[in-house]
């Protein structure tokens, strides 16, 4: 499990990843998430959607209630324009921090 | 499976979200705990166990809160298409919406719009006065140059002297700050020989004149320099006179005029404008060249100039004012029999034209601007108490995603539409007023024929308008938005705007009204007051019965006292015998008409003053029984009789002021004074008569020394007939007519009045105040009992079923009385304490208008307390009344 810090710092990156290429409703960001961390990473209700809010108030994402026949409406979050910007701005940056940890945690292992 | 809405709507119900918001939150949330339970239970979990992990992520609802925080109240809801573009269709909505408003509640809005109409008119029609008479330039050439000259003898109590005709003379060669320099000096002219003889007040004017003021003729042209010398005889028509008694012929000019039984050509006619700013000049009918006579233009003791001057481009008042002073100094030096500890004052023009009467306009001003705000404070309170009624509907809009700024919006269109409608109200009763008001304008203010709507009043009536709007719009609609929707939506409709909050904001505003009601009354009744210490001064002669006749005897006609004597004897004589006649006498210049004749004096056995104290002595110049006919008591001595004419010794009169300051302790019977100083050529007079003091020149300063010349002795002629009647004095006014008609036909005669028309002009400035004051205090009492009545009754209403109760579990009727008069007093006490204290620092600025009565006057202050408290528990009594009226069941079962 990872620090809290570490997780909130990130957290933004990892939504704005997973409605980039479709909107998704909030349990199935909170789903993606702990499925595709193998379960090291998992937000519960009262911090996933505070964070969802707000991106949605910066508007980096936007969410509208949508109805599809036979199921209750759900709110499905999309990525807008101004997000992909951030979203394009936060992957290289956190590429550039990994790829710093790693240079400085393998010369030590070295 | 557990209520998860309920669990998530305890979470963030602290929150205060907007409805909308969170009702959207408990959704989406609850949803996502639902998916979770039944994914889990799916994967085989028990339905107590997925519930309890469900239940888990919730409890950390210390950082739910605390991340939803940031999203309290800031939701904006969906805005589709253009956000400008929005604006317009928006305002029209909202206009549409607030006119619907406003005719839904039509008793309320019209008590609205008449309290704002009668504010905002009170306003205009103040405004309009000020506008012309304070704000709006002199009619000439570039007003702000113009500017008056005066002698400074305030050693002798004149700050403003007339000048003398040798030290205008020497000003106009010795100043380097005026472009022209002007004199005038009063002339009244008998017309004859055109219809009905007539005399006219005018002026003798420098030739420059008109071309310092920049006054064009309407015909004709002005006087030439080289008319400005004696024998010259040419004249200048008003358009007034000209359009009255020539039908506005064009060929006037050049043709010749008989005034004062001389011949005068007519050189042009001058336009209404030239109706020069200055006291008693409105009535100026024609002018001639100044002229001075040689032996006038070496006057320097003879103070009769009016001066007026036009100070050269870039030149200051300040800097005009020090070269008068070098140039006054220099004259003193060189005749200090004169002018010594004399100097000069330069003012401007304007202030000379409006002066006396801009404090009194501005607290007028004042006044009104109190009047508008109490209106204000009894809308505000009005549309609060319809906002109360409305809170539902509120709640509801906004819980459907209504944006609170929009719906202040709304709210302040629809009080700014009723401002409107409250300014287009007021602008017809400020014309109507303004009619009015006309009438009691000073006379003394020239520039106040001129009042009328303009443009800039219309400007001003908008603003104020919209203004208003926003002042009583603002609390109630920030109040409506801004309170607990969720509580709102679940009380019951008629205890919904119950709140304390909106209690606290009607009190404060019932307070303020009271307080500013409060001062507003203070200084009517300090005005009033001090009216009515003016009014019952003794002027020291009876006001009553007494009928003033202007009789200006021509001087070719009458070029002596004796033919001057024989005439008024003549008409005594016949004036005596007509029925209702107590008695007749003659005078000059009637008290308070005119401010001037004052001469120094020289007295035997004294010995002369430095002449730079020599105090003044006002004289008149009377005929037999005028003592008598005025109602002024001797206190020694005789008066005259005809046999005090030319041939005997000359006598004179003095009052009680004169003696005391020559004779002090001794009788002044029988000792003599003389006009100028001891080494003078006049003869000698002889005292043979004291009377008591009168007010002469001014009524409301102390009398000045006097004394009385008969006028068979004095080189100035009487001119007036002073008619003591039995019967209404007006009544005699033709009869006397016709009697100075039959000794001659062509005797103009003028100025037919009593002697308590002539008083009430005298305080004709204070009387306008006074009434206008008393008019704005009045009506500010009538707005402060109605809003206080609205607020009881309101608040009665909205106590009923607590009333109910009360008297259901056995208060008696005085109770209930006692507590809701009480809660009105309460009210009512805290206004009058705060507005005492303020009236106490406010109306200082009144002074200068007070007579006799203190700005702090303990009798007005807890007069005025007295009423305001009376009036204020009466409104609040009726409403109580109505209370105890309530039907306990009625009450209980109305819920």
């Amino acid at each position: 499990m990872l620090d809290r810090e570490l997780k909130k710092g990130s957290a933004e990156l990892l939504i704005l990843s997973l409605v980039e290429d479709r909107p998704r409703h909030g349990y199935d960001i909170g789903q993606l998430i702990e499925l595709r961390s193998r379960g090291v990473l998992r937000f519960n209700v009262a911090s996933l959607y505070p964070l969802l809010y707000r991106l949605e108030k910066r508007g980096w994402i936007r969410g509208r209630w949508v109805e599809k026949a036979g199921q209750r409406r759900r709110r499905y979050y999309r990525l807008t324009p101004i997000g992909k910007r951030v979203l394009a701005a936060q992957r290289d940056g956190w590429q550039e921090f990994v790829g710093a940890i790693n240079r400085i945690t393998g010369i030590a292992h070295a | 499976m557990p209520d998860f809405k309920e669990e998530i709507r305890k979470r963030v119900a602290t929150l205060h979200l907007s409805p909308t918001r969170e009702a959207e939150i408990v959704e989406e949330l609850s949803q996502h705990l639902e998916e979770q339970c039944e994914e889990a239970i799916s994967r085989g979990v028990s339905e107590e166990e997925a519930n309890r992990a469900a239940l888990a992520d919730l409890a950390d609802c210390e950082i739910l809160a605390r991340e939803l925080k940031r999203f309290r109240n800031k939701h904006k809801p969906l805005v589709i298409g253009n956000e400008r573009g929005m604006w317009l269709s928006d305002l029209v909505q909202d206009l549409r919406y607030g006119l619907r408003m406003i005719a839904k509640t039509p008793a309320v809005s019209a008590i609205a719009i008449i309290a704002l109409a009668l504010g905002i008119g009170a306003n205009t029609a103040i405004f309009s006065v000020v506008n012309t008479v304070l704000l709006r330039p002199l009619p000439f050439n570039q007003p702000d140059q113009l500017v008056m000259v005066w002698e400074n003898a305030t050693h002798l109590g004149f700050p403003k002297d007339t000048p003398s005709p040798a030290n205008f003379l020497d000003w106009r060669q010795q100043n380097h700050v005026f472009s022209a320099m002007a004199a005038l000096a009063p002339q009244s002219f008998n017309l004859t020989g055109v219809g009905e003889p007539e005399r006219l007040d005018g002026r003798r004017v420098s030739a420059n004149l008109f071309d310092l003021l920049g006054v064009r003729p309407l015909l004709g042209r002005t006087f030439l320099e080289e008319e400005d010398k004696p024998g010259t005889k040419v004249v200048l028509l008003s358009e007034g006179l000209w359009r009255r008694r020539f039908g506005a012929d064009p060929s006037v000019v050049g043709r010749g005029l008989a005034l004062n039984g001389q011949s005068y050509t007519v050189v042009g006619v001058l336009p209404r404008t030239a109706q020069l700013p200055n006291q008693e000049n409105t009535r100026d009918q024609l002018w001639v060249p100044m002229a001075f006579p040689n032996e006038e233009a070496t006057q320097r003791g003879n103070h009769f100039l009016d001066v007026m001057a036009r100070l050269e481009p870039g030149i200051s008042l300040k800097q005009a004012q020090a070269d008068m002073d070098t140039v006054m100094a220099a004259l003193a030096r060189e005749y200090p029999d004169f002018n010594a500890r004399r100097g000069a004052v330069v003012t401007p023009l304007h202030e000379q034209a409006v002066g006396a009467i801009r404090p009194a306009l501005l607290i007028l001003l004042g006044a009104v601007a109190f009047v508008l705000l109490i209106a204000c404070a009894n809308v505000a309170n009005l549309l609060l108490a319809r906002a109360a009624a409305r809170q539902k509907e509120i709640a509801l809009r906004l819980a459907l995603g209504a944006s609170r700024s929009r719906m202040i919006r709304q709210f302040l269109t629809e009080s700014v539409l009723l401002a409107l409608l409250g300014g287009s109200v007021g602008l017809i009763f400020s014309l109507g007023g303004l009619s009015i008001l006309k009438r009691f304008v000073p006379p003394d203010i020239s520039l106040a024929s001129g009042i009328a709507i303009d443009a800039k009043v219309l400007l001003f009536t908008l603003a104020v308008s919209l203004l208003t709007g926003l002042v009583f719009g603002l609390a109630p609609a920030f109040h409506a938005v801004h309170s607990n929707l969720n509580e709102t939506l679940k009380e019951s409709g008629r205890d919904a705007a119950a709140g304390a909050r909106g209690n606290r904001l009607r009190n404060i505003l019932i307070v303020a009204e009271v307080a500013v009601s409060f001062i507003l009354l203070i200084g009517a009744g300090l005005l009033i007051n001090s009216f009515m210490h003016l009014r019952n001064l003794n002027p020291g002669f009876r006001v009553d019965h007494l009928l003033t006749v202007k009789v200006e005897l021509s001087e070719t006609k009458y070029p002596d006292t004796e033919h001057r004597a024989a005439f008024f004897n003549e008409l005594t004589r016949k004036v005596q015998n007509l029925p209702g006649v107590e008695s007749v006498a003659v005078g000059n210049n009637l008290p308070f008409t005119y401010n001037g004749d004052s001469m120094s004096i020289a007295v035997e056995g004294i010995p002369d003053p430095p002449p730079d104290q020599w105090p003044d002595v006002v004289y008149r110049v009377i005929g037999p029984s005028y003592f008598k006919t005025m109602g002024i008591p001797f206190v020694a001595g005789r008066d005259f009789t005809e046999q005090d004419n030319a041939q005997d010794q000359l006598v004179v009169i003095v009052t009680e002021k004169t003696a005391r300051h020559y004779w002090s302790g001794q009788s002044p019977i029988g000792k003599r004074l003389k006009p100028g100083s001891t080494s003078s050529q006049s003869p000698w007079r002889v005292v043979v008569g004291v009377v008591k003091d009168v007010r002469q020149n001014d009524f409301v300063a102390e009398p000045k020394m006097q004394m009385y010349m008969p006028y068979a002795q004095a080189r100035s002629p009487a001119n007036a007939l002073l008619v003591r009647t039995k019967v209404d004095p007006l009544s005699l006014a033709i009869p006397v007519r016709n009697q100075i008609w039959e000794i001659d036909k062509d005797q103009p005669v003028s100025d037919v009045q009593t002697m308590e028309e002539i008083v009430t002009n005298a305080v004709a400035r204070q009387r306008f105040s006074m009434l206008l004051l008393g008019v704005f205090g009045g009506l500010a009492l009538v707005l402060a009992a109605v809003g206080i009545y609205g607020v009881m009754s309101y608040s009665v209403a909205q106590r009923t079923r607590e009333i109910g109760i009360r008297m259901a579990l056995g208060a008696q009727r005085s109770d209930v009385l006692k507590m809701t008069v009480g809660q009105g007093l309460r009210l009512v006490l805290t206004g009058v304490a705060i507005g005492l204290a303020a009236a106490f620092v406010l109306t200082r600025v009144m002074a200068t208008l007070l007579f006799g009565v203190s700005p702090t006057d303990p009798l007005t202050f807890v007069s005025i307390s007295i009423v305001l408290i009376g009036v204020a528990a009466l409104a609040s009594y009726i409403p109580a009344l109505r209370a105890t009226r309530v039907d306990p069941m009625f009450a209980l079962r109305y819920e």
